[in-house]
Order: structure tokens, then sequence, then C-alpha cells
């Protein structure tokens, strides 16, 4: 067993005879997951830790971190292909947590055309990107950033910050002008409908941060100041009476049944959480999966379950964060209960099996293919065992 | 609130397959589970799938009601759901709300999505929904703490506790509490223990003459 653990590939690690043991990596980490030896002071990763945000792989000075993730590489590879395909020279580099869709990015930054770059966290993004984006033809960068308070590995929005005020004034004495780079701050926050809303109080329970109030008579009032919009009060609201910013009902129903068309059988549907499955840049997944990364597994509804099947697709795999690594005070967890329960329903129809909840984390990039492969096997088998 | 639980799929497949045009309406008013909105229209999705399997096709309606037990809120309200086409309603209120639209539109068949067990309160942190009152129309509570023995209690003993109390459970089930294990901690902590020196008479069953009614 502890074999195989060892064996699992990490997606972080840091080169210890290399280091040159300068402690950035050490300051930075928001989740103390590295540590210094005293008796050799070297410095080591604790991978369980880890919550693979990126932050000492981008500040490493000596490069002796190494990420599975959007490594200097990979990133600047794909702003290559990325530039073509989207014929602009203007990037937006975005935090996937804060991502509008693009009327919003208009009416945040004013533009349409511009070449995407969405990624768990800006903070991961380090200085060499914005500088290898200029040389290869970009001459305007923004960056959407999640409030600092809001942060979900707390330390990349204001990072992200500080590296961009810095690179401004250098790039403005390289004749880059006054704001070369421009960054702007948003966070998801939750829609309420007072129309549909009927006062029974789950909105309540449900926030981790307290943010709904219930005032009689029958009254809800949110404070938007304390919404981490993890969408779970959206997701256990029995009158659809809340909406996600980004996240609403429709628009996921809209996607469902986008991706439903694209995919050939058997087709499985993933819903999951950003920050449990990092998804590829720009990789074509196969005809058969589809992914929605939603801001947290608290927005996976059940009734989106429901409506995939009924859509068409043959199995939903719902991917969430172990309790320990939610950034969002545990409210991804909290959607298990209503998924057994619906599970539960499924099964008397004939459509148990082809619900799936597992919980993952990017520490370990496998341990996702490897769900989603056994998964897919089932899946295929059941409809094999239909069809014969 | 009452509590109910979700019938069978193929138990409500059965009821609903003679008809096409079933209009599915939730409650939003005490029931829990929540069966508001969000569960007509889940409802209406699983019996859809389910439906697949047995070649039948429905044409569902769905919308919800403020409060199904409420006839006069009722009756306003359905009207505009009720057209010509419509067959069969689908309530998925407690056991009031099919009998409220039944009385409503005596032609039209109505049906139970749920099950109604009984009254209750909800306990978020353990994720259940126990059982509180039994209605029985002459109230304990002031000598007993607080805590419902007729309801609480599996044998609804008004001088309890029975032998089968074991550890603060109850020999019926050990998964529940003991009501009147609970009782006598709740009025030690009160100081008011000497209320069980008194023998209760056996419980006046006839409190409520069955069926129940109150003239406002």
């Amino acid at each position: 067993m502890s074999e195989q653990i060892t064996e699992e590939k990490v997606a972080v690690s840091l080169e210890e005879d290399t280091c040159s043991r300068c402690s950035i990596c050490y300051s930075l980490c928001p989740f103390e997951a590295i540590k210094r030896d005293t008796e050799t002071g070297k410095f080591l990763l604790e991978i369980e830790k880890c919550q693979v945000c990126g932050i000492c792989a981008s500040a490493c000075p000596s490069k002796v971190i190494d990420i599975y993730y959007y490594d200097i590489a990979s990133l600047v590879s794909y702003l290559e292909r990325a530039k073509k395909k989207y014929a602009s020279d203007t990037l937006l580099i975005m935090c996937k947590g804060s991502a509008p869709d693009i009327n919003g990015i208009e009416s945040l930054f004013g533009i349409k055309k511009f070449v995407p770059l969405s990624v768990p966290c800006v903070g991961r993004i380090p200085e060499e990107v914005f500088i290898r984006a200029l040389l290869m033809g970009i001459r305007k960068i923004y960056v959407l950033a999640c409030d600092e308070d809001f942060c979900r590995f707390e330390r990349g929005s204001p990072l992200e910050g500080r590296r961009i005020a810095a690179l401004n004034i250098l790039l403005e004495q390289l004749g880059y002008g006054k704001e070369a780079i421009t960054l702007k701050r948003k966070s998801l926050k939750v829609l309420l409908k007072e129309d549909r809303c009927i006062a029974c109080g789950n909105c309540v329970y449900y926030c981790p941060w307290d943010a709904p109030k219930l005032v009689s008579p029958g009254n809800v009032k949110i404070d938007m100041d304390l919404c981490h919009g993890c969408g779970l009060c959206v997701s256990m609201c029995p009158a659809f009476a809340l909406d996600l910013e980004n996240w609403e009902k429709d628009r996921i129903s809209l996607l469902i049944s986008q991706l439903a068309a694209e995919m050939t059988p058997p087709r499985i549907l993933v819903f999951c959480c950003q920050w449990a499955v990092f998804p590829a840049l720009d990789d074509e997944p196969n005809k058969n999966t589809r992914f929605i990364y939603l801001p947290c597994a608290a927005r996976v509804d059940i009734a989106h379950v429901v409506e995939a099947f009924h859509t068409g697709i043959d199995g939903v795999l719902v991917a969430a964060c172990a309790e320990e690594d939610c950034k969002l005070e545990g409210a991804g967890g909290k959607i298990q209960r209503p998924l057994a329960a619906l599970q539960k329903r499924l099964g008397e129809i004939g459509y148990g099996e082809q619900l799936h909840f597992c919980t993952v984390a990017p520490r370990y990039p496998e341990a996702f293919t490897r769900e989603l492969a056994q998964f897919s096997e089932k899946i295929a088998g059941i409809q094999k065992g239909e069809s014969a | 609130m009452i509590i109910t639980t979700q019938k069978p799929l193929d138990e409500i497949l059965g009821l609903i397959s003679p008809y096409k045009n079933v209009l599915i309406v939730g409650c939003d008013g005490c029931t829990q589970p929540p069966r508001g909105i969000r569960e007509a229209e889940t409802l209406s999705q699983l019996l859809e799938l389910g439906s697949r399997q047995r070649n039948k096709q429905f044409a569902f309606k769905v919308n919800t009601l403020v409060k199904q037990c409420d006839s006069h809120l009722t009756a306003v309200a359905l009207k505009d759901m009720i057209d010509g086409d419509l067959e069969a309603v689908l309530s998925l209120a407690c056991g009031l709300g099919p009998q409220t639209i039944a009385s409503l539109y005596p032609e039209l068949p109505v049906f139970p999505a749920q099950n109604t067990v009984f009254m209750g309160s909800e306990e978020r942190e353990a994720g259940t929904l126990e059982e509180r009152c039994a209605a029985c129309g002459d109230c304990v509570l002031g000598l007993t703490g607080g805590i419902c023995p007729v309801s609480r209690c599996a044998k609804s003993l008004l001088n309890g506790p029975c032998g089968g109390s074991q550890n603060g459970k109850c020999e019926v089930d050990p998964n529940k509490d003991c009501a009147w294990a609970l009782i006598i901690e709740r009025l030690d902590k009160l100081g008011r223990l000497y209320v069980l020196e008194e023998i209760q008479p056996a419980k006046d069953h006839q409190a409520v003459a069955r069926p129940g009614k109150i003239t406002l």
C-alpha cells in the first residue's frame, strides 16, 4: 500500500539539491506546504498540504520547482498557438474563479477580441510569461483577478497585483506606455430573485459565511461583502430564487445541451470543481467526454444532473475536492447528500449506476484520470449490455 | 412542519400512466424536505426518464403553489394552471394537498407523489427530520420538560421510562434516543424532577374526535 502511494505521480516537486535556499517559496506558500529542515537547511515540499496553486513555482528564482500544470513552457507554447487561433494582439489572463462570459469581459475591459488564457488563480503567472507574450507581438495585456480577500489561494491575487505594478514600471521605462498590463478585480456573487423567494431559510443554513439573513416576515437579505460565490445556496434553493453570477441555471442548461450535441456515445459529462480538476489549456478532449468546470462542487445542481440524463448524456461524473482541500469552508462536500438522494431515485428508474461522485485533488494528476477511465469503462459496459 | 417522503418513482408512474397531460404541482408551504418548484421540475424529469423505458410519453406541466392546504389560495392559483386538456394532477404536497385539489376539481383525478409520515423538525447538522408532535390534542409538554413522550417514545408512555431504556437509547431502535431518558435529564437540570412523582392517568385518546374539526 505504502509503495503505491510513493509511486503516485505528484504535480509539484522541489529539487532540493539545486535549491538556492532563498526561502521565497517558503514565505509565499499559503498552505505551509514548504518547510525548512532545521538541521540541513534544506527546503522540503509536503505534497499532502500542497494545493497546486503554483505560486512557489512562479516565484522561484532558481527554477527548481517543477509543476505539472501550466508551467512556463506550456503557457508560452499555448500562447503561441492561441495567438494564431484568435488572431488578436490583446491578451486576457483570467482567474477561472472570477472569469465572466464574453459580455461581462466587454463591459469590464471594453474588448471583444482577445487571446484568452484562463488559469486557476492568476498568482501562478510569472513575469516571464508577460514578457514572452510581449515578445510574441502581444501589444496589450489585461488581467482579471479575484478580489484580494476572495482569492481561493489567499495570496495569489495580491501577489499578482504587486507583480503587475512592478512590471508596469519596468515596461514604461522600456517604452511600453504607462499601463502595459491592466489589472482588474472581480469576484463571483450570488444573485437573489426576491419575487421567487419562499423564505424557507435553506440559504441561511447552508451559507458557510452567514451572508444571507432571513428577516420576518419572509424576506431574505444577502450581505454581498460576505458572499464567496460558492453557489451552495443556489443548488439548495427549493424555489430557484438564487442564481450564481456566470453560472446561472439557464446558462448551465444551455451548456449541457450544447455539449451533449457535440458528443458521441457513450457520452460522459463531468461536473467538476475547478480546484479539484485542473483543465487542460487547449487540448481537444475526446468525443465521449465533456467538462463543466464549476467554481465549486457546491454549484453541482441535481436539477442539472437530471437534465443531463434527459438530454441524452449516458454518465454523469461529479468530481469535488476532499473536505480538507475545499477552499470554500467545506461547501463542496455539502452537495454529496442531495447527490446520494438523487442516486437512490435514479436507481428506481435504472439510472443509478450512471451517476458517480468522487473526490480528487490536482496534486495527484492521475487520480482524476483514473476515476474517469474507470467510470467510462463502466458506462461503456452498461451501454453494451443494453444494446445486446 | 409536515414531513413527507417521496413515493417510489415506479409507484408514481403506475398511478399516472393512464394519462398524458399531467400537472405536477409543488407546495411552498411547510412540507419538508422542500417540495417546491425545484422538486417539481426534478420529479417531472425523472418521470420522463422513467417513462422512456416504458415506451410511454407524458406531457407534463410543472408549477408550484404557496400552500396547497389553503383551499382559497389553491383555488385562485390553480385556475390559471388547469385547462381543458389537463387529465390529472400529481401533487407534491403532504396528504392535505391532493385532498384540497380533489375537492376543488371533483372531475379531475389527483394523485399524491409523497407519503406523509409525521410532524417534525429538522436537525440540520445530522441531516435528519425527526418526529416531534403527534397532534394528540392534550399536550403534556408542560410536565415533561418540553420533550414530547407521545411522539418520541416508541410506546407513547406517559409514565416512563420503561425497562427497555438502555443507556439513553430505546430498545426498539438503538439509534433512537429514549424520550424518557431525555425528559428525566432535562427535568433534573431544571430542578423539576419532582413533577414525575405524580402518576399520569391513561391518555385520553378521544381528546380529538376523528375527524377533527374546529369552527373559527
